[in-house]
């Protein structure tokens, strides 16, 4: 992409400009506005309500208009607040979410970086949002904001361990910390993804089985924390905490806080997508291949990965609506007692099996 | 790496492979009988038994381990195994099971009993420190036994958490101690940036055959001996010391006045011998390589050691207090035999060193019954003991005689030799500094003998009495004190076998 | 100028300006997430170096890792309002005479030493090579930075328990 972009430009800072802004121009921005819509729309379905209705068709532009609002809103800055942290940390919540999709390959042929490092990349700076997080909490000088930010750093972190245990024995298996040799490693069908086993030989592949399907259902709890989504939102638990760390929070800022969280939900369900799903391969085989369409392949690609990913997201809707949230020490108890053992074991077992 | 290199350098670093196996089984016994912890200091025990016997071995067995498979690179290894390191590592194993006793009776560490897995899991750790220290040939490897012996020494120093002074000299050597690894951490990169290895023999090489900048050469051996300097507790590295040693628990007290001292000098003789000597003279004296005066460094730093030493444990009141002081004046006078840079100032270390193994553990264990008993350590509060409790009172007595270095007790023996390896060299100002700091040292050693036998016992003053293992187990300490301060052959001669270092 | 330079440039005025907070601002949550940026840039310029690996192991330990925890430390020990909590400044001219020593020997160090540098053009990745090495060449270091984990764990349990009489 960036070579692309260098030869039309002809100017290196360009060309690293444009390439650095066009997952969020091409992707985090129509997502976010897709994601607001269906999960009201979803969630007043389940809930046996129609949802927004008034603004175009089934309320198709709400979120738009609901964007239009905010852009409008005063920007409060109560005056007890530490000025300067308040106003960095909605921008540092933002960078760190975003920084994520640096490592995303969304397509063979569109990748921000290739980077040999990158799932660890994307493990080490969404640690940046967890800054950010106490930094909003901190500034806003509300014992709120204070007790949501602790609650999600808290949670963050004991969330991340299990999540990088697991993705720990995934790299074992595959060899390699790159997301894009990842997901070219699961090409052809579905059966090769490491969801079912990865790309090994049949008998290896059946033993994995098990362990690669327990080691999905623990990444993707944990990745449920770490974007504090319901079951685990208890940072901004409304009934406790008003909106946890972005109480004090209005328009524009209150607004990234809002997009970084869209911009987390689609970054988790990615890398699960990644390291799990396949990437950005095809299930079927590709209709490019098939009918003789070079260049058709890397908008299947994308047009798959969109997909599994978009589907990950209802997931999390669909549980948002449907299961009720913990408490902290039962938050507390799931990581540390259940999923970080369960981890550990699978991380030994695949281990071993992977030496056959 | 090839793997017959690897089976062939792990039967080179058996006795710490010992030592890291008892240290997981402490952890795994303490889980396991978490109700009754008294079976964990015989664990210990047998860990340190099969351990010395295979140190004892290494004396004879010795070798290059874990060497890089580098063809450009010399083989020599990461860890050295030698007579040297061997001798020190003798002198670590026997201190610990000194301390093993120290810490079954010491009644600070019995209101802890419920920890005593945490406690000798971390002593543990520092002897592997420690062992690791004395034959580590690799500036990385230097730096993690360094780590892992001052991570365990910092929250054994902070172990009692029933008095507040424990957790402030935990914090204080914790802040020094880091600032000091930090310094240490940034010498050995200078060294890197400079030679592109951190392989000591490769470094001698380097610095033979290059030309190289001396400032930047001196800084970074000066921010290296900075980190050595702050386990040896030498001036003006010594700041933490007494803090540290008033609040430690005795027992740790006394482990650290003697063991990390011995790892501190281990490396820093290895340290020196390595990377900066090319060769030995026909009469034992080290050819140094010009790059760096070390002479005059040791040689300043071992007089201002012992000096401020001295002069400031005159005026200690507490008996834990003045022995920090007097560990520091002795890390001196050590320093002074490895200045004179030559096997026969080594030989004079390593005898040094054997003997202020048993006195000094030999004062502070006698320190530590006296406090069980009076729960004080106040030299005032010694009034008088001579008489309620005259077999204490000799110990102390001849221990403390030892540390001046009076005959006829080993302390002696040591000083003496110290002494003749100064003259020797033609170092005599030196050697007439020392003896005056000698002097000076006889009247703090005094002052606590004029307590007890001097000063009329009044009614406070209680009678210690001392079962009969203690009584035991003070003579066993003051056996060698007084038997080699007569017959001192032997250790002169396992001391000249000893002082062999490979590597040149 | 290259879009290499331009972007050292960044990080290295991101590592002044934020250690430079860090040390002289008086509210010590200011520089905590000082701190954090310091350590940021410090990541970024092991990156730009070639040592990829090394940079992101930056961004988690000590970003990631420990700046978070010194962070909630500061969070928890003192209450929300009302307490400023606040460092001072003493002893400056002797640290100013110090530090301009200490400062102009290493710059005259750093000038006049010939340091033993590599090409900078053969910048591998160096995952794979770090991980063969950590378990070749340095497996005595890596399996005793396991014991120095061990034992800091334990150490760690030590100090955080409480004692009764």
């Amino acid at each position: 992409m960036y070579e692309l972009l260098y030869d039309i430009f002809g100017s290196e800072i360009i060309a690293m400009i444009i390439a650095a802004c066009m997952p969020l121009f091409l992707f985090i921005l129509p997502f976010a506005l897709i994601a607001v819509l269906l999960e009201r729309k979803v969630s007043a379905h389940m809930q046996d309500r129609l949802g927004p209705m008034r603004v175009g068709y089934h309320g198709i532009l709400q979120t738009i208009a609901d964007i239009l609002k905010l852009i409008q809103k005063e920007d409060i800055v109560a005056d007890t607040t530490d000025k300067k942290l308040f106003n960095m940390a909605p921008v540092l919540v933002f960078a760190g979410s975003y920084a994520v999709f640096a490592a995303i390959p969304f397509s063979g042929a569109f990748i921000g970086s290739a980077a040999d490092v990158g799932i660890f990349f994307i493990i080490a700076v969404s640690s940046i949002v967890v800054a950010g997080i106490l930094m909003a909490g901190w500034a806003s000088n509300n014992k709120y904001s204070l007790l949501g930010a602790m609650r999600s750093a808290a949670q963050i972190i004991s969330y991340e361990i299990p999540t990088a245990l697991v993705v720990l024995s995934i790299v074992m298996l595959t060899g390699t910390l790159s997301l894009n040799t990842m997901s070219i490693q699961q090409t052809a069908y579905f059966w090769n993804w490491n969801l079912f086993g990865g790309a090994a030989d049949g008998f290896v592949q059946l033993l994995l089985l098990p362990f690669t399907v327990v080691a999905f259902v623990i990444f993707y709890i944990s990745s449920l924390a770490e974007v504090n989504r319901t079951p685990f939102d208890i940072p901004e638990a409304e009934s406790e905490l008003v909106a946890g760390y972005h109480t004090e929070y209005s328009g524009m800022k209150f607004a990234m806080f809002f997009l970084a969280e869209y911009a987390n939900m689609f970054a988790v369900s990615a890398i699960a997508v990644a390291i799990f799903l396949g990437g950005y391969q095809s299930p079927l085989g590709y209709l490019g291949n098939t009918i003789g369409v070079e260049w058709l392949i890397p908008y299947e690609q994308l047009f798959w990965f969109t997909v599994k990913g978009v589907g990950l997201v209802l997931v999390q809707i669909w549980l948002r609506w449907t299961l009720p949230r913990l408490r902290v020490d039962q938050l507390m108890t799931v990581c540390w007692k259940y999923l970080i053992p369960y981890a550990f074991v699978n991380l030994i077992i695949i281990g071993l099996i992977s030496l056959i | 790496m090839n793997y017959e290199n690897l089976y062939s350098s792990l039967s080179l670093i058996q006795p710490e492979i010992t030592i890291s196996v008892f240290l997981l089984l402490i952890v795994v016994a303490d889980l396991i009988f978490d109700k009754n912890k008294a079976l964990i200091p015989f664990l210990a025990l047998a860990g340190l038994i099969i351990a010395s016997v295979q140190v004892i071995l290494q004396v004879t067995n010795t070798g290059y381990a874990f060497p890089f498979s580098d063809v450009y690179l010399s083989r020599k290894g990461m860890v050295t195994v030698d007579a040297f390191g061997a001798f020190f590592k003798l002198i670590i194993i026997i201190s610990s099971f000194i301390l093993v006793y120290f810490s079954y009776v010491s009644d600070e560490i019995k209101k802890s009993e419920k920890n005593l897995g945490e406690y000798y899991a971390l002593i543990f750790g520092m002897i592997l420190g420690m062992f690791f220290l004395s034959s580590a040939s690799d500036l990385i490897l230097i730096y993690v036994a360094l780590e892992l012996l001052s991570l365990s020494s910092y929250v054994l120093a902070g172990f009692s958490k029933l008095r507040t002074r424990n957790s402030e000299a935990s914090l204080k050597y914790l802040i020094y101690g880091a600032t000091s690894s930090g310094l240490m951490l940034f010498g050995i990169s200078i060294f890197y940036g400079l030679s592109g290895t951190t392989n000591l023999y490769e470094i001698n090489t380097f610095l033979a055959s290059h030309q190289i900048n001396h400032l930047t050469l001196s800084f970074a051996s000066i921010l290296i001996f900075a980190g050595i300097g702050y386990k040896i507790s030498s001036v003006p590295f010594h700041f933490w010391t007494p803090d540290v040693y008033e609040g430690a628990p005795i027992s740790i007290t006394a482990y650290l006045s003697v063991a990390s001292k011995a790892a501190g000098f281990a490396l820093l003789v290895r340290f020196i011998k390595s990377a900066f000597v090319t060769s030995d003279d026909s009469l034992g004296y080290w050819e140094i390589l010009s790059v760096f005066d070390w002479h005059s460094l040791l040689i300043l730093v071992s007089i201002l050691t012992m000096t401020l030493g001295n002069l400031t444990a005159l005026w200690q009141n507490n008996i834990k207090r003045m022995l920090a002081y007097s560990s520091i004046a002795h890390a001196g006078y050590m320093l002074l035999g490895v200045a004179v840079l030559s096997n026969q100032g080594l030989v004079a270390v390593l005898i040094y060193f054997f003997f202020y193994l048993f006195m000094n553990l030999g004062a502070f264990f006698i320190v530590m019954l006296i406090a069980n008993k009076t729960g004080s350590e106040e030299i005032d509060d010694y009034n008088g003991l001579g008489y309620t409790s005259p077999f204490l009172g000799v110990a102390l007595t001849l221990f403390m005689v030892a540390l001046i270095g009076l005959p006829p007790t080993a302390g002696f023996i040591g000083k003496l030799y110290l002494f003749i390896a100064l003259v020797d060299a033609q170092m005599i100002t030196v050697a007439i500094i020392a003896l005056l700091n000698t002097v000076i040292a006889l009247y703090y050693y005094i002052r606590v003998l004029k307590h007890m036998f001097l000063t009329k016992s009044t009614v406070e003053t209680q009678t210690v009495s001392v079962i009969r293992p203690n009584i035991i187990f003070i003579i066993f300490m003051l056996a060698p004190v007084l038997i080699f301060g007569v017959y001192f052959g032997p250790v002169v001669d396992f001391a000249k076998r000893c002082v062999q270092i490979l590597g040149l | 100028m290259s879009l290499y330079d331009i972007i050292f440039y960044l990080f290295a005025l991101l590592v002044l300006v934020s250690a430079f907070i860090t040390v002289t601002s008086k509210n010590i949550v200011h520089s905590a997430f000082s701190l954090m940026f310091t350590l940021f840039g410090v990541a970024g310029i092991y990156v730009l170096l070639g040592a990829d690996f090394l940079g992101v192991v930056q961004l988690l330990v000590y970003v990631g890792g420990i700046l978070i925890l010194m962070i909630f430390g500061v969070m928890m020990t003192n209450e929300i309002t009302n307490v400023d909590i606040k460092t001072g400044t003493t002893q400056v001219v002797p640290a100013i005479i110090g530090v301009g020593l200490f400062a102009g020997a290493l710059t005259s160090m750093m000038l006049r030493t010939g340091w033993n540098s590599q090409p900078s053009e053969n910048m591998d990745t160096t995952t794979y090579a770090i991980g063969k090495l950590l378990l070749t060449e340095y497996v005595l270091i890596f399996e005793l930075l396991g014991m120095l984990l061990l034992v800091a764990l334990i150490g760690a349990a030590s100090v955080a328990r409480k004692e009764k009489e």
